[in-house]
């Protein structure tokens, strides 16, 4: 998609000069198709037919040419870009296309036609937010994403696939100029299941979550056969349009084209449909975003939220809501907000996890944090009122992860959860870990996506004891963990003999490393074995366990890391994953306790997932 | 630690009248190294271990090449080893342990009078030692060096006590003449805390280091 950036700009991305874009400006200015646009929002009408706004005459050269700078970074010129938005698509053709300038922001305006009939309209804005729209945090302003916005399409016909088609080619169109998202308003209100369908999704997650509880209420109402936690684990608006394809309800339909749940005076027409569409197509409008481009070569998505605080913990404990928010506030520092594309993770419902744990030992650990207790099992699994919630959180952030990885909408993803899982087992915690996170999304991958093939890597200095033991004797889960060595290092297990057992004789592998490692001890061992472990497995998906412990800084263990050690291990395995699975991977926060060097790190560790050049680093083979 | 409750007792056995073919398939079946030999009512005659067979092997070849077939032995009787060391079942493993030490053998029979009752071998011992010592737990290993005083042992305990580290096993191993070496499991994670807190309370606690500048 990179190539198609580069010649729209006429090679090599370059900027183009400036006099080639005002020749472009005096082109369409002389041949009637470049004005100045009056934007002031109330003579904006919304609906979408005639002109929706005041057009007179351009504006200067000087202000077109800065504004055209800062929206394009005159990678195209005008005249270029122009015709780029106007693809003959399926035997529809774009008329009376115009560019207008307003103050901040550049409109293109057309009629779909089909030979000389209109049969459409569509109206597109193109600016710079300026608004930070992620609520819970507030973050200095900074010049924002670059924003496609879809002020108005309509069509006589629907369902042709045009805006499919046409919006597959502006999202390449874009990615390739640097724009961010796609943005839609709310009073787009007849395409609300189109939109979702393409990859929409709510802008407003409160309006998210009321969908998701509309949807709740709509399968009470008419009893249908649909358990709440599978409502429960929907996060994208995507993924509610695909929901449920094999239960179809009736709907009804008014001469307008209006859908309803309910027939009534108007809605007369029953027409059935799947679930999720026919619920979208009821539903009432939501302001959509889409993302195309995230400034990095690879989309890193970040599953955070603040519910992942509230698995508090007593004073001096190490592993402290602090080092989340140290983490958040460095990313909000490093300026990635733009750069990352934000996932919401839910708490899933105790079933899902039972693949992985117990149903008594998740009760007996909601019992204890219900009764106000202050541990739960051992002394080192501190607990407080929010921590079971936090814990299935945590589980759900994985899932939310590998929905939106499996799903298409990022490449790899990070998920910041906490508390941590790799020690937790079938029926114990331990070692600061409740529920076994990397676990419950291996088994999540396996049963919603029917992955096969899946290969974990567990880079914490201690030996991930849980996961190995959830999956020694499945042949089909490779369980690899570099760790310091069990003789000096919780929990004393993970010697190189222990390999799998029964059916999975083999697929566990152990690297223990002697005490004082540092980066060159661990490279060469994952470079040995690590690397050729995972070129014989050839894994469908694969999973980090990405503790950051074993950095020198950290007070809890031996090992002498640096963060080159983790950049270079993740550029290798994302090197594997593109061999083998599309680039798909999905790194799950687990230790690290002095906050510096775990931040330092988990950066370090996003930016290369997100394909950045990170700092150079030492080869193990070097 | 009596031998009786950890030696093993399901023996696989043969008579002195066994072919060694027969005694090398039942050595190789068993994944084991030592056959005791009995007679009627597993009255213990000798044994014979996968050694035994190899040298009567190699003899054979070497003897039989000088004089012909008929010198090479047949028969488990004829290679086994007569004079036994064993154990009865009220013996304990600190005498299983020296003698297999001090003896360089690998099996000791278990006997009441003349009858086979069980074995005792070296990875019988091993298996005791690594549950004593809790190594396949879930733990961390501390070294604490101690003065020779048992009242330091108690303060060494109060302390972990205090504060709720969970002890998984404690060995107390005579360090020169005037102290004491522990060797603690602990189950937690943070093992660098308890570190710390045994130092804030004046014990010498081992550096991993130590492990290395000194081999």
């Amino acid at each position: 998609m990179a190539e198609y950036g580069a010649r729209v700009a006429g090679g090599g991305g370059e900027p183009l000069p400036e006099r080639d874009i005002v020749e472009g400006f005096d082109l369409l200015i002389a041949a009637d198709r470049l004005f100045g646009a009056d934007l002031n929002p109330t003579m904006i009408k919304k609906s979408g037919k005639g002109t929706p706004f005041l057009v007179r005459r351009p504006p200067s050269r000087h202000r077109m040419l800065a504004l055209w700078r800062e929206l394009f970074g005159n990678r195209v010129s005008p005249k270029v870009f122009l015709d780029a938005l106007a693809p003959e698509v399926l035997g529809l053709a774009h008329d009376d296309g115009l560019l207008l300038f307003g103050k901040d922001r550049v409109l293109y305006d057309c009629q779909i036609v089909r030979g000389s009939e209109a049969v459409g309209h569509l109206t597109l804005a193109f600016y710079r937010e300026r608004e930070p729209v992620f609520r819970f945090l507030p973050f200095p302003r900074r010049p924002g994403r670059r924003i496609v916005f879809i002020e108005g399409i309509s069509l006589s016909a629907q369902s042709t696939g045009y805006a499919s088609s046409l919006f597959r080619h502006y999202e390449r169109l874009f990615h390739g100029l640097g724009f961010h998202r796609f943005r839609l308003k709310a009073s787009l209100s007849v395409g609300k299941y189109y939109w979702a369908k393409e990859g929409f999704d709510c802008e407003d997650r409160v309006q998210f979550r009321e969908m998701r509880g509309k949807l709740q209420d709509l399968v009470r109402r008419f009893d249908l056969p649909v358990e709440e936690r599978e409502i429960r684990r929907l996060t994208h608006a995507g993924d509610v349009a695909a929901f449920r394809r094999d239960l179809k309800i009736p709907v009804y339909r008014n001469p307008e084209g209006y859908y309803a749940v309910t027939r009534d005076g108007s809605h007369s027409e029953e027409i059935l449909f799947p679930l999720g569409k026919a619920f979208l197509l009821c539903s009432d409008p939501w302001d959509g975003y889409k993302v195309i481009y995230t400034d990095t070569p690879r989309r890193t998505g970040l599953v955070w939220s603040e519910g992942f605080l509230d698995h508090g913990a007593q004073p001096g404990h190490p592993e402290s809501p602090k080092r989340l928010e140290a983490l958040f506030g460095a990313i909000r520092e490093e300026g990635m907000r733009e750069t990352l594309i934000f996932l919401e993770p839910y708490v899933p419902a105790p079933e899902s996890l039972h693949a992985v744990h117990d149903p008594a030992y998740l009760e007996a650990f909601r019992k204890a944090v219900a009764r106000g207790e202050r541990h739960f099992a051992v002394q080192d699994c501190a607990i407080s009122g929010g921590s079971y919630e936090a814990a299935l959180l945590a589980a759900g952030g994985v899932m939310a992860g590998i929905d939106a990885v499996l799903s298409g909408r990022s490449d790899n993803v990070f998920c910041a959860v906490r508390p941590p899982g790799h020690h937790a087992g079938r029926d114990s915690a331990m070692g600061f870990c409740f529920v076994n996170n990397v676990a419950a999304g291996a088994r999540y991958a396996r049963s919603a996506y029917g992955v096969r093939r899946i290969y974990i890597l567990d880079w914490d200095v201690h030996h991930g004891n849980g996961t190995q033991a959830l999956f020694e004797e499945d042949p089909l889960t490779f369980f690899c963990s570099l760790h310091e060595h069990p003789s000096f290092c919780y929990p004393g297990t993970g010697r190189r003999l222990e390999r799998g057992k029964g059916p999975g004789l083999g697929t566990t592998l152990n690297i223990p490393l002697a005490p004082h490692a540092g980066d060159l001890e661990i490279l060469e061992a994952f470079e040995r074995e690590v690397v050729p472990s995972i070129e014989a497995f050839r894994p469908e998906l694969i999973f980090l366990s990405a503790g950051f412990d074993a950095h020198r800084d950290d007070p809890i263990a031996d090992l002498e890391c640096t963060e080159d050690a983790y950049v270079h291990m993740t550029r290798r395995v994302l090197e594997l994953a593109d061999r083998y699975c599309e680039g798909r991977v999905v790194s799950v926060l687990e230790g690290g306790y002095n906050t510096e060097s775990l931040v330092a790190s988990a950066i370090a560790h996003i930016k290369t997932l997100q394909g950045r050049e990170g700092s150079p680093c030492s080869s193990a083979r070097g | 630690m009596f031998v009786g409750p950890r030696m093993k007792r399901d023996l696989v056995t043969v008579t002195p009248g066994a072919t060694l073919k027969e005694a090398a398939r039942l050595l190789k079946a068993h994944r084991i190294h030592h056959l005791p030999v009995v007679e009627e009512g597993n009255r213990l005659v000798g044994i014979v271990t996968d050694t035994d067979l190899r040298n009567a092997t190699l003899d054979g070849m070497i003897v039989g090449a000088d004089r012909g077939d008929s010198g090479r032995p047949v028969t488990v009787g004829e290679i086994m080893t007569r004079e036994l060391v064993t154990l009865s079942p009220g013996d304990t493993l600190d005498d299983a342990m020296l003698v297999l030490s001090r003896q360089r053998i690998g099996a000791l029979p278990v006997v009441e009078g003349e009858r086979l009752v069980g074995i005792v071998t070296k990875a019988d011992i091993l298996s005791a030692l690594l549950s004593t010592l809790d190594i396949e737990g879930l733990g961390v290993r501390i070294e604490v060096v101690l003065p020779r005083d048992v009242k330091e042992v108690a303060r060494l305990i109060g302390a972990l006590g205090d504060a709720r580290v969970e002890v998984r096993s404690l060995v107390l191993a005579p360090h020169g003449s005037d102290r004491y070496a522990a060797f603690l499991r602990v189950a937690t994670i943070d093992v660098a805390s308890v570190r710390n807190l045994l130092r804030e309370k004046g014990f010498a606690v081992g550096e991993l280091s130590d492990f290395y500048e000194g081999r």
